[in-house]
């Protein structure tokens, strides 16, 4: 039996959770990981939906994965295996498609056949982009500054983007600032002309937001997107052999050999507050654990409005919480498959099945699809981006058969009065399968079995506010110092103790892992000094930078 | 033999008019050359039906800038501004109308009307924005630092401009810094509850843009506007006479300065040698030469049409076709028989006709407006913004009539199908129907309209694009983006050829912001 006192208590088991109580317990600490839910990942899980059906039920590929991560709890070890995804297959109402591959020649021959131009433009535009990354990565590891001190540390920290931005040459400026401030389609209209290049394009500018493809600040998160395409550790987007549940257990199963130590199906009821500290947290079923730190990766929500009592929280800072926007806008349908989907516009199977498959034929296709959410309907016609990882990794489902995951934009959250997702969850489902259908007429016929989740299930089964997969909307007033309230964007809260380590902090959302790194690198510098604090943002220090 | 000139500013828009004012008054002899038989550019009035007048585009000033009104003693060449008390009134479709007094407690007491809690936040948005408006005006005067190497000044000002945000305080520096990218339609929910309230404080986010309110960054127009005018809604500053009596005042300082102005002089090319702007050649031939010149027309129409792109790379020249500057704005100017009764004001004498009249009830009704620009349709139930000038200047009108004068937004430059001459028809018909809606008797008092499609504004009024700021506002050309990153400073990659419109930083409405930074950057080089 051991005992309920610990250095940490990290609430929920996703895998930022996880991979801020792997470093902490790599730190030497005695570490407790809470997780509500009778598996660990939080968003990144693999479950058994329908029997020998195993799908990647909410994230589905991974990209961004810090590579220093992977290093330092040396994942591989512990079972990380990731397979490639090789392209994205378009399919276009008029019987033909664009399909970007891996393999730049192929990619280019099949542009030219859509605009030579834009062919030559490809290239020019994928050099570009990896200048903007190399810019923006070190930012991802960095703790951001809090620009409303004088504090040298923050202003070296400023200094340090400040020069870094200085340094690009004019032309990556140029774009950088344009990324910054851009709609998807306004930056890439610059570059291209075939619409359809567009459309699919700019889809990774908008997912997980509630923002059109023509929104301003759509750019940056296309920038995001697009970090993992030129990542140190894997060259483009891939599968989790295994589904993305099996990073989870990677990292958990690191955090275990480092000492951690990880309860399931323990849902919190609260932190437990005394004098301006958090000492400890309760469960729903009453047992209390004691700890010096409470690190939570779920949202500020939860956090400090369901887990903490008003009264123990300054006004302006719940005010501030309140107010940070979630709006989820996305759904998930996965669909357990008889045989393979067959395309009208590229019959019979093919390699192009064993990318990305994504419902994006036109900019103003993308574009209507956000108008309707704008009223709070379900986009009649949504984006959707498919992708079959049993054709990849045949342990995930049954001989001869496959499971396809489909991600879903616009799924708004709030629907306008009169409708509830209770009631529209069928119709949504079958919406989407009479969009794919569309491309896919034979995918009816092969349907075994299907799982729906509209932002609400994603909110009920994993505590996602408002069914926001990136723990709040990752636009620009959220970013960065602002992310996920101003002032306190450096992991600590208005509570002595109390830490966030969630996708709701910087860098934000993703199977990134970086928010929990970069939370427990501050945890560590916070409880080595023994100095009590005045200002949470005295203790960043510039060393942030790695 | 050409003419020598020592400097000639090319398009007497009121942005010209005071550069032409600044440099003459630092003993230069510039010279104006107006395409049209007058000066003003968006800022005339014109007879556009027989005895009535009105302000053909722009109907309400910027504001100006408090400073040229001084420098250049607009009042003592004859410009009365008016500024009525009621500045804004919202209608509501149910009848009902929101009157936002200037004076912030009236307005509070209008406000109380619809709800409470509304009423004691206007103050507190009022007061937020007063203090983060005082730091953007800053903002707006600076001359755009140069990124790749900051000179002396540059550091200063943005050392200034630092401090001044540190004495905001954490709380209205962290809005500021969070409002710039934000929509304006979540700016506004913070503070109100009342739709009617929320959709006319949004507008000012998206007024000459091609933003909804739902559009990231939309706050950072509002935010601009602040900067001169910090009512949430706010107020209105008229002229009598109309905005050309502005522009008029204008010359009139700018010749009292020194300066020479000549209309129907149409500058079809700015001659370049060796990368040297060297002379302007008019529609008639005739060739005058210059130590400067600068131009008061957009950015686009400057470096593209008048400059021969030959001289520019390649580079540059595919910025600048991707700078964007695609209208939004149609303006319908009406004669009318008799004064509009609406439902909303019972007596004619009302004193909200004075001032600006908002149609655009709910944020869903100005989005719904945006959707229909995006794909090329003009909307077919409009944002309007009306005003009756003949309220407060009867010289407009024939005694007992009116002219109405309305913005009318959702009209895009590109329309899907048809083109604009087959449309405006169809879009001054769609303006009649919505006012009608507010003012039944409103179609029966029309006597004449002027319809301006943004398809005009280009061809009447040289106006790219047919976009009234020469350029979108948004947060990627604003400041040093604007026009061109690297190119903010009011120079063009052209020797001796500067910018001085709307086109360049701050490039907001009718304040004269850029005309008088495009000056001062300009009187340093000629000085060297």
């Amino acid at each position: 039996m051991a005992s309920n006192k610990y250095d940490v208590i990290v609430i929920g088991g996703g895998h930022n959770g996880l991979t801020n109580a792997a470093y902490l317990a790599r730190a030497g600490k005695k570490v407790l990981v809470l997780e509500r839910r009778h598996v660990l990942g939080g968003a990144a899980v693999t479950e058994e939906v329908f029997p020998g059906f195993k799908f990647s039920v909410c994230s589905y590929v991974v990209s961004l994965l810090r590579p220093e991560i992977i290093r330092d709890l040396d994942l591989p070890r512990h079972g990380l295996e990731i397979l490639p995804l090789d392209g994205t297959f378009t399919p276009m109402p008029n019987g033909d498609y664009l399909w970007r591959v891996n393999d730049h020649g192929k990619t280019r021959r099949e542009i030219a056949r859509h605009s030579k131009l834009d062919a030559e433009a490809y290239e020019e535009f994928g050099k570009a982009m990896q200048a903007m990354c190399r810019f923006v990565k070190p930012i991802l590891s960095m703790v951001p500054p809090d620009p409303s001190t004088l504090n040298p540390r923050e202003l070296m920290k400023l200094l340090f983007i400040g020069k870094r931005f200085q340094g690009l040459a004019s032309e990556d400026k140029y774009n950088q600032v344009q990324l910054m401030t851009m709609s998807a389609i306004d930056f890439l209209d610059q570059w291209f002309e075939t619409d359809v290049l567009k459309a699919t394009m700019s889809a990774s500018g908008i997912i997980g937001t509630f923002l059109g493809v023509r929104s301003p600040g759509t750019a940056y998160v296309l920038l995001h997107h697009y970090m993992g395409e030129i990542d140190g550790a894997f060259r483009s987007w891939g599968f989790a052999r295994g589904g993305t549940g099996a990073i989870s257990n990677a990292i958990a199963e690191a955090a275990r050999e480092l000492g951690a130590e990880i309860r399931t199906q323990s849902p919190i009821a609260k932190i437990i507050v005394k004098n301006g500290r958090a000492i400890g947290v309760a469960l729903q079923n009453g047992d209390e654990f004691y700890a010096d730190v409470i690190s939570s990766s779920v949202d500020p929500r939860l956090t400090f409005i369901k887990f903490i009592e008003e009264n123990q929280l300054p006004s302006e800072f719940l005010e501030d919480v309140r107010r940070y926007k979630f709006r989820g806008s996305s759904g998930k349908v996965n669909i357990a498959l008889d045989a393979l989907p067959d395309f009208k516009c590229l019959p019979g199977p093919g390699a192009h099945l064993r990318g990305a498959l994504s419902i994006s034929p036109s900019v103003e296709y993308m574009e209507r699809a956000y108008d309707d959410a704008k009223y709070g309907n379900y986009s009649r016609r949504p984006y959707i981006d498919m992708v079959i990882p049993s054709l990849t990794d045949p342990s995930v489902a049954p001989p001869g058969k496959h499971v396809m995951s489909c991600f879903v934009q616009y799924a708004p959250y709030k629907l306008r009065p009169g409708l509830n997702w209770d009631e529209q969850r069928e119709a949504f489902g079958n919406n989407v399968i009479d969009t794919i259908s569309e491309y896919a007429p034979n995918l009816k016929n092969i349907i075994i079995n299907k799982q729906v989740l509209t932002p609400l299930d994603l909110e009920r089964e994993f505590g996602l506010s408002e069914g926001n997969i990136f723990q709040g909307e990752l636009s620009l007033e959220q970013l960065f110092f602002l992310r996920p309230v101003p002032g306190y964007a450096q992991f600590r809260t208005p509570i002595k103790n109390l830490y966030m380590c969630g996708s709701a902090t910087h860098p934000g959302g993703g199977i990134m892992g970086a928010p929990g790194r970069l939370a427990a690198l501050e945890i560590l510098k916070d409880v080595k000094t023994t100095q009590p604090r005045t200002k949470p943002a005295r203790l960043a220090v510039a060393e942030g930078i790695s | 033999m050409a003419e020598t000139r020592d400097v000639v500013i090319i398009g007497g828009g009121h942005n010209g008019l005071v550069t032409a004012f600044y440099l003459a008054k630092a003993g230069f002899k510039p010279l104006v050359l107006e395409r049209r038989s007058q000066v003003g550019g968006a800022a005339v009035t014109e007879e556009f039906s027989p005895g009535f007048c009105c302000s053909t585009l722009a109907h309400s000033a910027g504001p100006l800038l408090p400073e040229i009104v001084r420098d250049m003693r607009l009042e003592r060449h004859g410009l009365k501004i008016v500024t009525p008390e009621i500045g804004v009134t919202a209608l509501s479709p149910d009848g009902r109308a929101l009157r936002l007094y200037n004076d912030v407690r009236l307005a509070a007491q209008e406000i109380a009307k619809f709800s409470q809690k509304d009423a004691a936040q206007y103050p507190v948005l009022q007061e937020s924005l007063s203090k983060i408006g005082r730091v953007i005006a800053e903002v707006l005067k600076l001359t755009p630092p140069d990124i790749d190497d900051p000179n002396r000044a540059d550091l200063w000002a943005m050392l200034q401009t630092g401090r001044s945000l540190r004495k905001l305080g954490k709380k209205d520096m962290y809005r500021l810094l969070r409002w710039g990218p934000m929509a304006v339609a979540d700016l506004v929910a913070e503070f109100f509850e009342t739709e009617l309230l929320r959709a006319v404080v949004a507008s000012r986010g998206i007024f000459g843009t091609a933003l909804g309110p739902w559009s990231a960054g939309s706050s950072l127009v509002l935010l601009i506007r602040v900067a001169g005018d910090s009512h949430p809604a706010g107020s209105a500053f008229f002229a009598i006479g109309g905005t050309g009596a502005i522009t008029q005042a204008m010359a009139a300082a700018a010749q009292g300065a020194g300066a020479e102005i000549r209309t129907n002089a149409d500058v079809k090319e700015v001659r370049v040698k060796d990368g040297v702007a060297m002379a302007v050649v008019l529609a008639s031939g005739e060739e005058i030469s210059a130590k400067a010149i600068i131009s008061n027309a957009d950015p686009r129409r400057t470096l593209l049409k008048l400059v021969d792109p030959t001289h520019l790379t390649p580079d540059f020249v595919m910025k600048l076709q991707n700078y964007r500057m695609s209208g939004t704005v149609a303006k319908v100017n009406f004669a009318l028989s008799a004064l509009p009764k609406f439902t909303a004001f019972n007596e004619s004498g009302d004193a909200a006709l004075q001032g600006r009249i908002h149609v655009g009830p709910e944020i869903d009704y100005l989005e719904r407006a945006f959707d229909e620009s995006k794909y090329g349709n003009f909307s077919p139930h409009p944002y309007l913004e009306m005003t009756i000038p003949s309220l407060t200047d009867n010289s407009l009108a024939p005694a007992g009539k009116h002219v109405m004068s309305v913005y009318v937004q959702f009209a895009p430059f590109k329309l899907k199908s048809g083109d604009w001459d087959s449309q405006r028809d169809a879009l001054g018909n769609t303006v009649v129907k919505t006012i009608s809606q507010y003012a039944p008797n409103f179609t029966d008092l029309v006597e004449d309209a002027q319809i301006v499609t943004p398809k005009d504004l280009e061809d009447k009024y040289g106006l790219t694009g047919g976009h009234i700021f020469h350029g979108e506002l948004a947060l990627d050309q604003f400041f040093t983006m604007r026009p061109l990153l690297d190119w903010a400073r009011y120079k063009t990659p052209v020797q001796n050829l500067y910018l001085c419109g709307s086109g360049t930083h701050p490039g907001t409405g009718l304040t004269g912001g850029s005309g008088a930074n495009a000056a001062r950057e300009i009187l340093k080089e000629l000085r060297r």
